[in-house]
């Protein structure tokens, strides 16, 4: 891809297509794999980048979150790496550092006391200190700035300022890449876009004038919807209990969600990052503790904030995190081993495991979802990141769930294993369990779901059911702008 | 057969390697080496290693790497003994229960600081080391106490099949941790935590109860040590109790290689101890003495941790 001198260059692709991880390559944070090129101002930049050559160049970087130090003052974070020193002790001129780093936040039209501590901040101060950093070293009329997500922690209102202020920087002759997640905002403030999905560009440089925010999300997914999704059993619903209930729920990110999760039934949860969608799983899990909520599963009350993960497994809850190798998984332990963990407690005496049913069990895992190599003993480690998914969601389908709650259950796995997931997931829920499914990929979502739940700001604020599942809908509903989110319609959510 | 082969090797390749040692020394001092007394050198002296390095084992099965107290509840348990039946007259049972109930405290005030608080394990236990080894000294007025009676030391010396009882004590302690690790949900979920403490959580174990509990066994184990000791010996130094625990650490950290390759566990620990001592009494019968032992333990220890590091690198892969 090429970034035109004084072009706001757009950088878009659905979560996990690489736009991080190539601005993180950008900036030398990740050694990149040999055979690749980067010129900046026509000068071949050597790999890896080595970050003491990136002000040298005038390419620098305000990450996703920010990359502050709380515990620092304003005016360290904004000078640290380039503190200029008395030529005789060495030491800091504190002086001339507090007036560079005022002057480079009132280029911004910020006022922010230089001695502040960094934690205190507001959020949009904390923004413009990370964006005061990168542009004071900015050369007018070269170099590259590259934003990866920057305008999220900005209000509204700084928002404008911001805006205007990378035109500036694109004005004088300097490049900007804007990572965002955004899209209205891209095309109004990019003059060209590139799109990246699965790590590929799909689209190179295309200008923004002859894009729209549709076909724009084309791109994103690529065309091949995936339609061969499992057959899964129609199950008549009417008049059981519901799986399920969640009342109150708040943390960190979500605020005050109330849902119902029938027999059988699945249900997806959605948004952008930081919408509360991610943490949701978590606080019904019991991994993370709820600020308040309650959950109501197999006529058990659950408070969430008090409740320790024990409770949960206890009632029927089953949570199969995202991350396998902090949460899901001990690599180190056998296959055997890791499915059985939640039940040795219950099987058999405090003074004997028995070995029987732990074969039984992990043989089951095996042949249910067609783990590779069918080792029991094997080392959860060794097995490919598709297996170990399988094994991770066997370790919680053997213990038959009242509610499995699932957080993007088929990323990075292959087609086939994707198949394999989808079918047990849907065998679980045929079996009368309460499904909840969190994730971002919309088609996993469409070829999964009864209902989708979209959430922004921490509150459930759609719900799509029936035929308006659709990958086109599921997105066009998470992209939406806040302004066009109020005019939706909004069904049947509390 | 020939993955069978392969694996028994790896399991077994730490015994192979004490097999050599014994053929060398035995070719060359058979007459020193080559005899029963060296036979139960070997088997009967090792009784406080054998007891720091199974309680060491309990905290580092959970995952708490660096107990660096053990040897110096062991020596203070093993002091009060002592101190408190021929200094103050008390009746020698008694005094073992206040030394095992000093230990289990010990290894409960442990517990408490670095689960229940946070504090770092390397930090509170160094410091409880240190204290506890200054305690040992005060109340032992700075000297060795002995004169326990001779009846008392049966406990620990009474000759079972040509080796002191302690011996034994070491076998059944392993097999019984052993059967817990490898047998019951306790050993289980021992391990997961050891291996990863968010998983096991999620899985609704109660991990720092298991934490906790690792901590007060270790100390309850040093407790019953240090009585054995003290008993064996008719009394302690309670300055000899550091030289301890270099070895304790080479022992468990060999016994990664044996049995269960990259897994922490007890009988390869109990083949660790003896591995040890047969290499330190070869070094002292071939004439070496007083700086061998420093030398010999502190290399041991880096081959140690550096084997167990490899081992469970080769075994992951």
């Amino acid at each position: 891809m090429t970034v035109q001198p004084g072009e706001i260059h757009g950088l878009v692709g659905q979560n996990g297509s690489g736009k991080t991880t190539l601005v993180k390559l950008l900036s030398g944070y990740h050694a990149p794999d040999s055979g690749g090129e980067v010129q900046v101002d026509g000068a071949p930049v050597g790999l890896p980048v080595r970050p003491a050559e990136l002000h040298r160049l005038g390419m620098s970087v305000v990450h996703q979150d920010l990359g502050l130090l709380d515990d620092f003052t304003v005016v360290e974070n904004v000078r640290i790496g380039a503190f200029r020193r008395r030529r005789l002790t060495r030491s800091i001129r504190w002086d001339g550092e507090r007036q560079l780093a005022r002057e480079a936040l009132q280029h911004l039209g910020h006022e922010i006391d230089p001695n502040a501590r960094v934690r205190d901040l507001l959020p949009a101060d904390r923004a413009t200190v990370a964006i005061a950093r990168a542009l004071q070293h900015h050369h007018p009329g070269r170099g590259v700035i590259m934003f990866d997500e920057s305008s999220r922690a900005l209000p509204r209102d700084s928002l404008e300022h911001f805006h205007a202020l990378i035109r500036e920087v694109a004005g004088r002759g300097g490049s900007v890449l804007l990572v965002s997640h955004q899209l209205e905002e891209v095309l109004s403030v990019a003059d060209r876009v590139t799109v990246l999905r699965d790590g590929i560009v799909v689209a190179s440089g295309t200008p923004t004038s002859e894009l729209d925010e549709h076909e724009l999300i084309r791109l994103m997914l690529g065309y091949e919807l995936d339609s061969r999704a499992p057959a899964r059993a129609a199950v008549t619903r009417d008049g059981r209990e519901p799986a399920a209930r969640a009342r109150g729920v708040c943390g960190r990110l979500v605020d005050g969600v109330t849902l119902e999760i029938g027999s059988s039934e699945i249900v997806g949860v959605t948004g952008l990052m930081g919408s509360g969608f991610e943490e949701l799983p978590y606080l019904l899990g019991g991994a993370h503790p709820a600020q308040a909520g309650e959950l109501t599963v197999g006529g058990r009350r659950i408070d969430l904030a008090t409740a320790c993960p024990r409770d949960l497994v206890d009632a029927g809850v089953a949570l199969v995190p995202e991350r396998r190798d902090a949460q899901g998984l001990s690599l180190s332990m056998s296959l055997l081993e890791n499915v059985t963990l939640p039940r040795v407690r219950v099987h058999g005496s405090p003074g004997r495991l028995g070995f029987g049913w732990q074969r039984e069990e992990a043989d089951w895992v095996i042949r249910e979802l067609g783990v590779r190599p069918p080792a029991p003993g094997m080392t959860v480690g060794n097995l490919s990141g598709g297996n170990q998914q399988k094994v991770m969601l066997g370790k919680w389908l053997r213990g038959d769930p009242r509610l499995l709650v699932l957080h993007e259950p088929t990323r990075a796995v292959d087609v086939a294993a994707r198949r394999d997931l989808m079918s047990v997931i849907f065998r679980v829920a045929t079996s009368g369990s309460g499904v909840l499914v969190a994730g971002m990929d919309a088609n996993e979502l469409q070829s999964m779901c009864d209902r989708v739940l979209i959430m922004r700001d921490g509150r459930i604020e759609e719900e799509l059911r029936g035929a308006a599942v659709t990958v086109e809908g599921v997105v066009n509903a998470v992209y939406r702008n806040h302004s066009n989110g109020h005019a939706a319609v909004r069904e049947g959510v509390a | 057969m020939a993955g069978l082969l392969r694996r028994g090797a790896e399991r077994y390749a730490l015994i192979g390697v004490w097999g050599l040692m014994i053929a060398f020394y035995w070719a060359i001092e058979p007459a020193d080496f080559g005899t029963s007394g060296t036979f139960k050198t070997i088997f009967g002296s090792q009784a406080a290693l054998v007891f720091l390095s199974m309680a060491l084992l309990c905290t580092i099965i959970v995952g708490e790497f660096v107990d660096l107290s053990v040897a110096a509840i062991l020596g203070l348990c093993a002091t009060i003994v002592p101190v408190l039946s021929v200094l103050h007259g008390m009746n020698v049972t008694l005094a073992s229960i206040i030394a095992v109930a000093v230990g289990t405290s010990a290894g409960a005030i442990n517990g408490i600081l670095v689960v229940g608080v946070g504090v770092n394990i390397i930090v509170v236990t160094l410091g409880m080391s240190t204290l506890l080894l200054g305690i040992a000294l005060a109340v032992s007025h700075l000297h060795i106490v002995s004169g326990l009676s001779d009846s008392y030391s049966k406990i620990a010396l009474a000759d079972v099949f040509g080796l002191p009882i302690t011996f034994y004590y070491g076998i059944a302690i392993a097999l019984v941790f052993a059967y817990v690790l490898g047998f019951t949900p306790l050993g289980r979920h021992m391990r997961f935590v050891g291996s990863n403490r968010e998983v096991s959580r999620l899985a609704g174990i109660r991990v720092n109860r298991i934490r906790f509990g690792a901590f007060v066994m270790s100390g309850f184990l040093c407790g019953v040590g240090g009585v054995v000791i003290a008993a064996g010996l008719g009394g302690f130094d309670p300055s000899s109790s550091v030289t301890y625990l270099l070895p304790t650490f080479s022992a468990v950290f060999l016994g990664t290689a044996v049995v269960q390759p990259g897994r922490f566990n007890p009988i390869g620990t109990l083949a660790g101890v003896y591995f040890l001592a047969t290499g330190i009494l070869g070094l002292q019968e071939l004439g070496y003495a007083g700086w061998i032992s420093d030398v010999f333990y502190g290399a041991a220890l880096i081959i140690a941790v550096t084997l167990s590091t490899v081992v469970r690198r080769v075994a992951a892969a």
